[in-house]
């Protein structure tokens, strides 16, 4: 906790950005603490975790830097930020007197060059933003999150987010060249722009997924894809839900077979009543895939799903017209989040989400028996189910969607109540059956606490690089690691 | 007090690309791959029912909410959610999925479902309009066909001594509050609480899979054949020609101007009433 007053703090803040760069007006300070983890709190403006005591534009690396070495002195701490649509508590201020650096204002895109084939642009340039101008050029990063309206670049490499084509272009870690990033004691880190080396460990790793703990990423360079929407191919598959490990088999064969499909994904007929129901009947599941690259190998990719999928009775063809409709309105941006919180304030009725991983021979267990513990120990429950969506060679993800209604609980009350204790249960299950808690949204403050189990005796090695950049503890405390009560 | 709510699941037109916004060979906009949803104003309707039951716990009152619409099988799953919300009867008059009705055929099924019911109903609550065809007109064809009172713009319904219901509804001047006591049909309009309520999984099971009365349309009507011939099919948009003939009345003060007015223009109409 800081060794100076709050009020010292914005002094020393505004001596370095100047006024104009520091907001103390209490209604932002309050949204600020916390992210879409404590949706329901948010949605009721019940605010419990310590409120900040400023958030600073910063504008540079170097204001990063100032801000960071302020802080790293008077012990402050700080919680990198740019988008704001973290989930998992990532960017909840759990400290007294923290300071948010929100690094928005860092929205220049740098350069987009196409013959080496990737674009540098600082923290805050918004993926949509930066995608949308690289697709009128013919060209895409390959990464679209759901939350892509909302993301930017910065948030985006801090959470080692991944986007719905991740089967063919990766998880954003694939995807990064080099990064600038600031340290806690104010030493900015440029780490070069080239295709691959071997010199030594890969240390774009200690920021990567970093979630604000460690550094603050100021750059990032992305690799380029040729965008060829005109070849896309889509398939489609009902099954019903009793099949649901059929499902998974049918991903697995598809990724061992070596067919590289954009994006392949699995939802359970709760979850697929969701989107599909328009033509969808009630109790099927669905298995979708979609085939990107040049026009000579996505016919061949869907070809060979096809032939593979035609061997199985229990699978039955859907119009693929209909996968492709539905697939270009799944993403989220600030008008559905608006729309979700009168939703949520009317009916006291919440959605949430939940991601995780697991090799071909546990994720079903994992997925079932999760469902099925949900089920029996949350009261209220009204809905339950998910859908796989990044797969590898090796196994695949869940995405757990989940919704309850909220009753006799305070708005305070409704984490503890709900949403701890069905995250709570995935993750024992997940770890029960050998899978990892943490999918793609981040470990957060809220899964913290499973920080060890995930880990295992590699936990070492976390720790080590926390302690060793982060000395005084100013980096987003209780992300990652989870604060000593 | 026995209560109908009669509700619409219309395709969710907000999830229709922008390109897709195109008519087809039969001048239809082609909504198949979006999903239903509840119909706006239908959906405030029906979670208003479920407040009005609420607030009689504790008073000397009973309200039976039962559902009915009009639609294909995907109807189904909304009407077994009213099951789960503690509907205790739901109806699906058989139609075509997607089949346009028109509102005076709506009308006439709903009335002719009620006037043949043995146990009379009370109260029929619907939505002012749908958001797909927006013609607006079904709940008063349907108090027409019932000889019932109707109230417009309905936005609240709480329980009132003696068998009525307190109505507060909108009007061009402001908000109306009545006593009213039935039978009466309720158009619900601009609902302070637009969302109907989510029931749980286990009430779903619990309750939600009571069994549908599904209706013939023909047994309804007094043509049996009558039904699909009624189903309208858009065959071709024209637009109206409103333009009319205008005449100055040139010069002369204000006075003069309404005596040229009345004697020329007026007069004559008037005397032909």
């Amino acid at each position: 906790m800081a060794i100076i007053s709050r009020e010292q703090i914005v002094e020393g803040l505004v001596k370095i950005l100047g006024k104009d760069q520091v907001i103390t007006d209490e209604k932002v300070l309050k949204e600020s603490s916390l992210d879409r983890y404590r949706k329901y709190e948010q949605v009721c403006e019940v605010y419990t975790q310590p409120i900040p005591a400023a958030v600073v534009n910063v504008m540079s690396a170097e204001e990063v830097s100032e801000v960071l070495k302020f802080a790293n002195e008077n012990e402050i701490n700080v919680v990198p930020r740019t988008g704001h649509s973290a989930i998992e508590g990532g960017l909840e201020t759990a400290l007294k007197d923290s300071v948010v650096i929100d690094g928005s204002g860092m929205n220049k895109v740098l350069k987009v060059d196409t013959y080496n084939m990737q674009v540098t642009c600082q923290c805050g340039v918004p993926l949509q933003a930066l995608d949308d101008m690289l697709r009128e050029q013919g060209y895409t990063t390959g990464h679209s999150p759901q939350s892509k309206p909302l993301a930017q670049m910065g948030g985006l490499v801090a959470t080692r987010s991944i986007g719905q084509f991740s089967t063919l272009y990766g998880g954003i870690e694939d995807m990064i060249v080099g990064l600038e990033a600031v340290f806690p004691n104010g030493k900015i880190c440029r780490i070069k722009n080239i295709p691959r080396r071997a010199a030594g460990p890969d240390i774009r790793h200690i920021i990567c997924g970093n979630e604000g703990a460690i550094c603050f990423i100021t750059e990032v360079t992305m690799k380029l894809f040729k965008w060829q929407p005109e070849n896309n191919r889509y398939i489609g598959y009902k099954l019903d839900d009793q099949y649901m490990k059929l499902g998974f088999d049918c991903l697995r064969e598809v990724m061992v077979a070596g067919y590289r499909p954009s994006f392949a994904r699995l939802y359970d007929a709760a979850d697929a009543n969701m989107h599909f129901s328009g033509w969808l009947e009630e109790g099927k599941a669905i298995l979708i895939w979609m085939a990107e690259g040049p026009a000579n190998i996505t016919p061949a990719i869907e070809a060979g799903i096809k032939e593979m999928m035609s061997k199985h009775p229990e699978l039955e063809e859907v119009n693929p017209a209909l996968i492709e409709k539905w697939y270009e309105g799944l993403n989220w941006g600030p008008e559905q989040i608006a729309e979700e919180a009168e939703e949520i304030k009317a009916t006291q009725n919440i959605g949430i989400t939940t991601e995780v991983s697991g090799s071909w021979d546990n994720i079903y267990e994992i997925y079932k028996t999760s469902c099925d513990r949900i089920l029996a120990e949350v009261p209220d429950m009204t809905l339950m189910g998910g859908h796989s969506s990044h797969s590898y060679i090796n196994g695949t993800n869940m995405y757990f969607v989940y919704y309850y209604n909220i009753v006799d609980c305070a708005p305070e009350e409704e984490i503890n109540k709900y949403h701890d204790r069905i995250n709570q249960i995935i993750c024992e299950q997940v770890i029960k059956y050998g899978g990892s808690i943490v999918h793609h949204h981040g470990l957060g403050k809220a899964r913290a606490k499973y920080v060890t189990q995930e880990y295992g005796s590699s936990y070492y090695m976390l720790k080590t690089l926390k302690q060793a950049f982060d000395p005084n503890g100013i980096m987003n405390m209780g992300t990652l690691i989870p604060l000593r009560k | 007090m026995r209560i109908l709510g009669c509700f619409k699941a219309v395709p969710a037109l907000d999830l229709l690309r922008e390109e897709d916004w195109v008519a087809d060979d039969s001048l239809r906009v082609d909504t198949e791959y979006v999903k239903l949803e509840w119909n706006c104003f239908d959906e405030g309707a029906l979670e208003m029912m479920r407040k009005l039951s609420d607030l009689s716990e504790g008073l000397n009152v009973v309200f039976e909410l039962d559902a009915l619409t009009v639609g294909g099988k995907k109807a189904d799953s909304f009407l077994k959610i009213l099951y789960a919300l503690g509907f205790s009867h739901a109806v699906r008059v058989e139609s075509e999925e997607g089949a346009y009705t028109p509102p005076e055929l709506l009308a006439e099924l709903i009335a002719a479902y009620i006037q043949k019911k043995a146990e009379a109903y009370d109260v029929v609550v619907t939505g002012v309009q749908s958001a797909d065809a927006s013609h607006g007109k079904t709940p008063y064809l349907l108090a027409e066909m019932l000889q019932w009172p109707c109230i417009s713009q309905v936005t609240g319904m709480e329980p009132a001594k003696g068998g009525c219901l307190k109505v507060t509804s909108q009007t061009g001047r402001g908000e109306k509050v009545q006593i009213v006591r039935p039978p009466c049909v309720l158009a619900v309009g601009n609902a302070p609480c637009a969302y109907l309520r989510v029931p749980t999984l286990k009430d779903k099971m619990r309750l939600g899979n009571r069994p549908i009365e599904y209706v013939d349309p023909g047994v309804l009507l007094s043509d049996a054949g009558a039904f699909a011939d009624r189903i309208e099919t858009l065959l071709a948009l024209c637009p109206v020609d409103r333009s009319r003939d205008t005449v100055r009345i040139e010069s002369g003060s204000p006075e003069e101007k309404a005596k040229v007015y009345y004697e020329q223009y007026l007069k004559g109409r008037l005397l032909k009433l």
